[in-house]
C-alpha cells in the first residue's frame, strides 16, 4: 500500500479549493449576519446579536418580497416539474425523428439563464416583440408582458421554464428509461389503459427522480436572481423583487452586507424547511 | 375504435412535439434573422409579422462588427481565457481526487468525501456574497484569479471521476507499485489516458459553470478588462437599448457557443446532469 501521506498530498488541492470557496464561505455567511460594519473603516466590525434579524424583520420590504418569492415558487416548482414529466413521457415514445427531437428539446437546457432573459425580453418586447405580433396575427392586442405588474411574474415564469423545463426533463427522462419495460408489459397484459399505466406504474418507480427533481427545482427557484436584475428591476411596483435579488441590492447597491448575509442566511433556513416538508410529503405517499 | 387510436396516436404525438419545438427554436431563429440584419431593417418583418421575420434578407455582418469593435470581443477573450484555465485545472485537481477516493485507503476518508459530497449541493448564490468577502481578503478581487480559482475544486465532477474509477480494477495499481512506479505515474500514465469520457463529461460540466456563470462575475470584478460574456451581454442590452441588431448579435454569440459545443458531446452533457441526480 501507499502510505496514507500520499493521499493527502494528492487530495489537499482539491479539498483546499472546497474548503476555502464553498465551505468556509457557507460559514462565513451565518456567523457575518451577527454583525454590522462600523462606518470607520472597511475592516472594523462589531457584534450585535441578533439585531440585523430585528432589522429585516421590521422592514416591510423584506415582507413584500418574502411574499413574492413564494407566490413565484408556489406558482413555477409545479409548472415545471409537470411540464418536465409530460415532456420526458412525450419523448420517451419511439416515434420517428425522436432522437433528433430530443436534441432539440435540450438545446435551451445548455444556454445561461441570462440568454433566456435577453432572448425573452426581445420576444416579449411590448412594441416590436415577435410575440405581440404572432398574437396580432390571432387577433389578440398587445400585451404589455414585464412592462406590468400584473403581467411581469409570469413572464418571468415562462422565460424560467423555456430554460427549466428542458433542463428538469433530462432528468425525469433518465429515471423513466430505468423503469424495467417488464412492468409496461404486465400491466398491457391486464388491460390498463394510459392513465392507469401513468398513475399506477410510471409515476410511483419515478418517486425517487422526482423527489430528486422537486428539492433541486425548489433550491434553483428560491435562489434566482438574474431575471429580476437583468428585466425589471424588481419592479413593476416591486411585483417581481425576488429575494436574491433583494440580497443582491442589499449587499451592491445599497452596500449593507449586514442585511445581505442576514437574508441570505433567512432564505436558507426558509429553503431548507421547505425541502423538508417536499421529503416528508413525497415519502408519504403510497 | 382501438383501430382509430392507434391511428391518432402519431398525429396527436407530432402535433405536440412540434408545437414544442415552435416554443424552443422560435427565439433563436429570430434572433439569429435578426442579428444579420442591418438596424433600420430590424423589425421591419416582425412587426405586422411576414414570415421574411425568420429570413435575414437584406443580410449584413455589420452588427458582429460592430460589437467586436466594443468590449464584446475583450469579454469573449476574457471569457475563453477563464474557461480554458480552470478546465485544465479542474481536470487535474478533480480527476487527482477523484483517483485518491476511489482506489486509495487513508484515515479520515469517510468524512472528507462527504464534505465533498456537500460542496456539490451548495448553490453558488447562496455562497456569492461571503466568497465576495473572501476574495476581498485574498487581495483577488478584479482579478482573473477571483474569476478562475472558485470554478476549479468541483465536487461533481470528483464525484464523477470516483465513479469512474472504480469501474477499473484495483490491480493496476498493484502491479505497478511492485514494478516500483511512483502513484503519480500511475495515475498519470495508466487511469488518466483510460478516463476519456469522464474528462470530457467533467470537462463540460467545468465549461458551462464558467460560460454560463452570472452573478460572480457580475460582483467579483467591476472593471470591463476582466468582464465576462454573460455579464457584458446584459450590460449590452441595458445600455444599447436601441441598437437592437447588437443586440441580437451579442446574445447569439453567448448562446450558440455552448450550443455547438453540446451538440455533438450530448451524451456526455446528459450524463453529466443527470449525474448529479444519480447520488440522491
Amino acid at each position: 500500500m501507499y502510505a496514507p501521506f500520499i493521499a493527502y498530498l494528492f487530495l489537499a488541492p482539491a479539498i483546499l479549493g472546497l474548503l476555502i470557496f464553498k465551505v468556509y464561505p457557507l460559514l462565513l455567511s451565518a456567523t457575518e449576519s451577527l454583525y454590522q460594519v462600523s462606518f470607520f473603516g472597511q475592516q472594523a466590525k462589531y457584534f450585535v446579536g441578533l439585531e440585523n434579524y430585528r432589522d429585516v424583520f421590521a422592514d416591510p420590504t423584506f415582507w413584500q418580497s418574502l411574499k413574492v418569492t413564494l407566490k413565484f415558487n408556489f406558482l413555477i416548482i409545479p409548472i415545471q416539474v409537470a411540464l418536465a414529466v409530460a415532456l420526458a413521457l412525450l419523448l420517451n415514445k419511439k416515434f420517428k425523428g425522436v432522437r433528433v427531437f430530443r436534441s432539440i428539446y435540450l438545446l435551451p437546457a445548455g444556454v445561461s439563464i441570462a440568454i433566456a432573459c435577453t432572448l425573452w425580453s426581445l420576444m416579449l418586447n411590448p412594441n416590436s416583440g415577435l410575440l405581440n405580433s404572432l398574437l396580432a396575427l390571432v387577433g389578440i392586442p398587445r400585451q404589455p408582458f414585464l412592462t406590468t405588474s400584473s403581467q411581469a411574474l409570469w413572464s418571468i415564469i415562462l422565460i424560467a421554464s423555456w430554460k427549466g423545463v428542458p433542463y428538469w426533463m433530462i432528468f425525469i427522462m433518465a429515471g423513466l428509461q430505468g423503469i424495467p419495460e417488464s412492468n409496461y408489459e404486465a400491466a398491457a397484459i391486464d388491460g390498463a389503459n394510459a392513465l392507469q399505466v401513468l398513475f399506477k406504474i410510471t409515476l410511483p418507480l419515478l418517486k425517487r427522480t422526482l423527489l430528486f427533481v422537486v428539492v433541486v427545482n425548489t433550491v434553483s427557484n428560491f435562489l434566482l436572481f438574474v431575471p429580476p436584475y437583468m428585466l425589471t428591476r424588481g419592479g413593476p411596483e416591486s411585483s417581481t423583487n425576488l429575494l436574491m435579488y433583494e440580497v443582491f441590492k442589499s449587499g451592491f447597491i445599497y452596500n449593507d452586507m449586514a442585511r445581505a448575509t442576514t437574508m441570505i442566511t433567512l432564505l436558507v433556513i426558509l429553503l431548507l424547511g421547505i425541502v423538508a416538508i417536499e421529503f416528508r410529503w413525497l415519502r408519504a405517499e403510497h | 375504435m382501438d383501430k382509430i387510436k392507434s391511428r391518432l396516436a402519431p398525429v396527436l404525438w407530432y402535433a405536440a412535439v412540434l408545437s414544442g419545438l415552435l416554443i424552443v427554436l422560435l427565439p433563436f431563429a429570430w434572433a439569429i434573422a435578426s442579428s444579420l440584419r442591418p438596424l433600420s431593417d430590424v423589425f421591419r418583418y416582425t412587426t405586422p409579422f411576414s414570415l421574411r421575420a425568420l429570413v435575414p434578407i437584406p443580410f449584413t455582418l455589420e452588427a458582429y462588427a460592430n460589437i467586436f469593435q466594443k468590449d464584446f470581443g475583450r469579454a469573449l477573450l476574457n471569457t475563453v481565457f477563464v474557461c480554458a484555465a480552470t478546465i485544465l485545472g479542474g481536470l487535474l485537481l478533480n480527476s487527482l481526487a477523484g483517483f485518491v477516493f476511489s482506489k486509495l485507503r487513508f484515515p479520515g476518508k469517510s468524512i472528507v468525501f462527504t464534505i465533498v459530497l456537500v460542496t456539490f449541493m451548495i448553490p453558488s448564490e447562496v455562497i456569492a456574497i461571503p466568497l465576495y468577502m473572501v476574495a476581498r481578503n485574498l487581495g483577488i478581487l478584479n482579478t482573473y484569479a477571483a474569476l478562475i480559482l472558485p470554478g476549479i475544486a468541483n465536487g461533481l465532477a470528483i464525484f464523477l471521476f470516483k465513479q469512474f474509477f472504480d469501474e477499473i480494477p484495483s490491480d493496476l495499481i498493484e502491479a505497478a507499485r511492485v514494478d516500483g512506479a511512483s502513484l503519480f505515474y500511475v495515475y498519470g500514465r495508466i487511469f488518466v489516458p483510460l478516463s476519456k469520457p469522464a474528462m470530457i463529461t467533467a470537462g463540460l460540466i467545468l465549461f458551462l459553470f464558467q460560460w454560463n456563470a452570472f452573478l460572480w462575475p457580475l460582483i467579483s470584478v467591476s472593471s470591463p478588462a476582466h468582464r465576462l460574456v454573460q455579464v457584458a451581454m446584459a450590460y449590452f442590452h441595458t445600455e444599447n437599448q436601441v441598437l437592437w441588431n447588437e443586440q441580437f448579435a451579442a446574445t447569439v454569440i453567448v448562446a450558440l457557443v455552448p450550443i455547438m459545443i453540446i451538440l455533438p458531446l450530448q451524451r456526455y452533457f446528459v450524463q453529466g446532469i443527470a449525474g448529479s441526480g444519480t447520488k440522491g
